[in-house]
């Protein structure tokens, strides 16, 4: 299961939309559109780079124009701006805010007891984790049963011991109401306000917003995946619902589980090999998709032999052999194969692997297969004492 | 006697008219599992296989018992289904869907809770008693009955070191994938629990990996004192930091969730650790070499 994160603007959007008051900005895709926008916003406005890595404020990416000439310089400076690898697409400008304070909201799920979680602190518009690390006490956690109506007197209730006023209380408490309304509602696994500002005419308004959806929720929350940057293989991978992550190595591994794949990386590498590539199928795999799988493993730069390692559980032994039997009758591939492959229909699988000559480790274990594998990469490779053979079929 | 389920317990299955759900009815019964029924909304009072569908699971215990079902339905048809198990009172309900939603999962986890139903999954291969039942979708003849316990975290390595035991000639009393989300049903804690009353278990077998705080749990728990030997392997000890591994739970960040930290914990809560599966069978066995000894028995055979 992964997450998608989102950008402030979309995050700001879905605020909105449960009744969160947030700072009126604009999205601009250029200087002339940034200018455009804070003609309708009126200077002084704040411009932030719209990336979905942390750490912008350190990196130049937020920036208080007073002026036409000093946007022109900063909007034009910000957009291209490259942070933490990510370069910077687009601009918010927003309307500056008048703080008297600034606070910290947010939810998300404890991964203690799986219950929902709200957050609060009065510690905003600082690196929250590093005041949770170094000041525990300073942040407060509510748990929220999610089979429980979700009352505001109890947030109120939760509030009284932050050093909140109690004129403030109330109108926290609305905003952190809508908030895991908000995280609710839009599938999010985290929904944070850092900061919340409270104005000097005691008025509570959101000027960032930080939310990261649930992958498994994108289909019915009706939003497009969007991948982040990878490399090209990576981006390949996940289009076909492969996870896969490219490393620096010469064996390539392809599991039918994460738990699998990542076992059979660490002992490859306590083997003396590297490997070239991690990849899951996930389950419910089909022959098409291992082969698109199997593909990707190959074309991985540096690959000199695949490792599969696979279990017909929900998979099954066959459609898995065909999808492999498929690569090796259409592309003929050099790099070497090993196949370790046990569960369902594995007779049926094996044999079709049999019949193209790929070595099988059918009954031992992945220490085996991963010691098969690292010797048919490099023959002289210490330690292999239960092999057979590099050519071992059937072990 | 195995843990959570036994040749006695009488199963269900929630989608049973799926394509993966008739394909395990099959699997189901060849291993001699008790498929009392299935459930097919819209479908019932048609048959797969030998197993009766029906539409509702009131309907399905008007006609028979039912000790626990294996929810495999669409993923965001999940929460429902659960719920409908949950309220029909089933005690255990075991959910093989991949992509259910984490809010979904929340909320079906604490109405379990409240409804003292245990839950094991999402994302899982299930729960197997070997030689006894099953219920999950695991390849039944890579388990073997016998002492050791096992509870996993990933799938496919529920299945490795399950068809490793068994290759080495070493049973297993059940073996529980408790899934690969970041927030699921029965924890390390709670599978270790019931291991620790089964007296057929005289070795638990532990397999985490990196990411999320299950494992550092289970070994605060562990230290308290727990009545059996434990043996702790971690996936991932190589992986690179950051980088997204599959699983939700499987990154690591600012050194919590690594396998060095998981590592630290079990070892400080006296369990044994092991790095490769080579070490771990090694020290399954010297463990139930010693267990024999004490015992005064003849030698297991195989160990």
């Amino acid at each position: 299961m992964k997450f998608m994160r989102l950008f402030e603007y979309e995050g700001r959007e879905i605020f909105a939309k449960y009744g969160i008051k947030v700072t009126p900005a604009v999205l601009a895709r250029s200087v002339e559109e940034a200018l455009k926008a804070a003609e309708t916003l009126g200077y002084p406005v704040v411009v932030k780079a719209q990336v979905l890595t942390g750490g912008r404020g350190k990196a130049g990416g937020v920036r208080i124009v007073a002026n036409r000439a000093e946007l022109i310089e900063h909007a034009g400076r910000i957009l291209g701006l490259v942070i933490q690898g990510e370069k910077t697409e687009s601009v918010l400008l927003s309307e500056k805010t008048e703080i008297a304070q600034e606070l910290y909201v947010g939810a998300t799920f404890d991964p203690q007891n799986g219950l929902p979680a709200l957050m609060f602190s009065t510690s905003g518009g600082m690196d929250i984790e590093e005041v949770a690390r170094t000041t525990p006490e300073k942040v407060l956690t509510m748990h929220l049963p999610p089979t429980q109506p979700v009352r505001g007197f109890r947030i109120v209730d939760f509030l009284r011991g932050s050093g909140l006023p109690a004129d403030l209380l109330p109108k926290v408490a609305q905003v952190m109401q809508k908030l895991i309304e908000a995280f609710h509602g839009s599938d999010a696994t985290t929904a944070e306000i850092n900061p919340l500002v409270v104005t000097p005419q005691g008025e509570v308004v959101a000027v960032d917003a930080k939310v990261v959806i649930d992958d498994s929720s994108l289909a019915r929350q009706g939003i497009v995946p969007r991948f982040e940057a990878g490399t090209p293989l990576e981006t390949r991978a996940r289009t076909k619902g492969l996870n896969y992550v490219q490393l620096e190595g010469n064996i390539a591994v392809l599991g039918s589980g994460a738990g699998l794949a990542m076992a059979t990386m660490d002992l490859i590498s306590h083997y003396g090999a590297k490997p070239a590539c991690f990849l899951d199928t996930g389950g419910g795999i089909s022959s098409e998709k291992m082969a698109e799988a199997l593909r990707i493993c190959l074309a991985t730069p540096g690959v000199e032999a695949v490792l599969v390692n696979a279990f017909g559980g929900i998979n099954n032994c066959e459609w898995m052999g065909r999808g492999i039997a498929n690569v090796i009758d259409e592309d003929k591939p050099t790099a070497k194969i090993l196949v370790k492959m046990r569960g369902h229909s594995q007779d049926e699988g094996w044999k079709l692997l049999e019949d193209r000559n790929i070595p099988i480790v059918k009954f031992g274990t992945t220490e085996e297969a991963v010691q098969k594998t690292v010797r048919l990469v490099n023959p002289n490779t210490r330690n292999c004492g239960a092999c057979s053979g590099p050519q071992g079929k059937g072990a | 006697m195995a843990i959570l389920i036994n040749q006695k317990t009488k199963v269900l299955l929630q989608g049973i008219t799926g394509k993966m759900g008739g394909l395990h009815t099959k699997y189901m019964l060849d291993y001699g599992v008790d498929l009392v029924a299935g459930i097919s909304p819209g479908k019932g009072g048609t048959k797969v296989l030998t197993v009766p569908v029906y539409s509702t699971v009131p309907e399905a215990l008007e006609h028979t018992a039912i000790d626990a079902t294996m929810v495999l339905v669409p993923p965001y048809a999940v929460k429902e289904s659960a719920i409908e198990a949950i309220e029909s009172g089933i005690p255990l309900v075991v959910i093989i869907s991949e992509f259910v939603p984490i809010h979904d999962t929340a909320y079906v986890k604490q109405l379990a809770i409240e409804r003292g139903v245990k839950i094991v999954g999402p994302n899982t291969i299930g729960v197997i008693s070997p030689g006894k039942t099953k219920v999950g979708i695991m390849p039944g003849s890579i388990y073997s009955p016998g002492p050791v316990g096992v509870v996993a975290r990933s799938g496919t390595l529920t299945h490795d070191i399950g068809a490793t035991l068994t290759e080495m000639g070493i049973g297993q009393t059940t073996c529980v994938g408790i899934g690969g989300d970041p927030i699921r049903g029965m924890d390390f804690i709670d599978v270790l629990k019931e291991f620790a009353a089964d007296d057929e278990t005289k070795v638990v077998v532990m397999v985490g990996e990196i990411g999320g705080t299950g494992e550092e749990m289970a070994a605060k728990y562990l230290e308290t004192g727990y009545p059996k030997p434990a043996i702790a392997f971690i996936a991932g000890q190589t992986a690179p930091t950051g980088k997204r591994m599959g699983h939700a739970g499987a990154i690591i960040s600012a050194g919590t969730g690594s396998s060095a930290s998981k590592y630290a914990a079990l070892a400080k809560a006296g369990v044994t650790i092991t790095k490769t599966f080579t070490e771990m069978i090694a020290a399954v066995r010297k463990v139930l070499a010693a267990e024999n000894k004490i015992a005064g028995k003849q030698q297991i055979a195989g160990v």
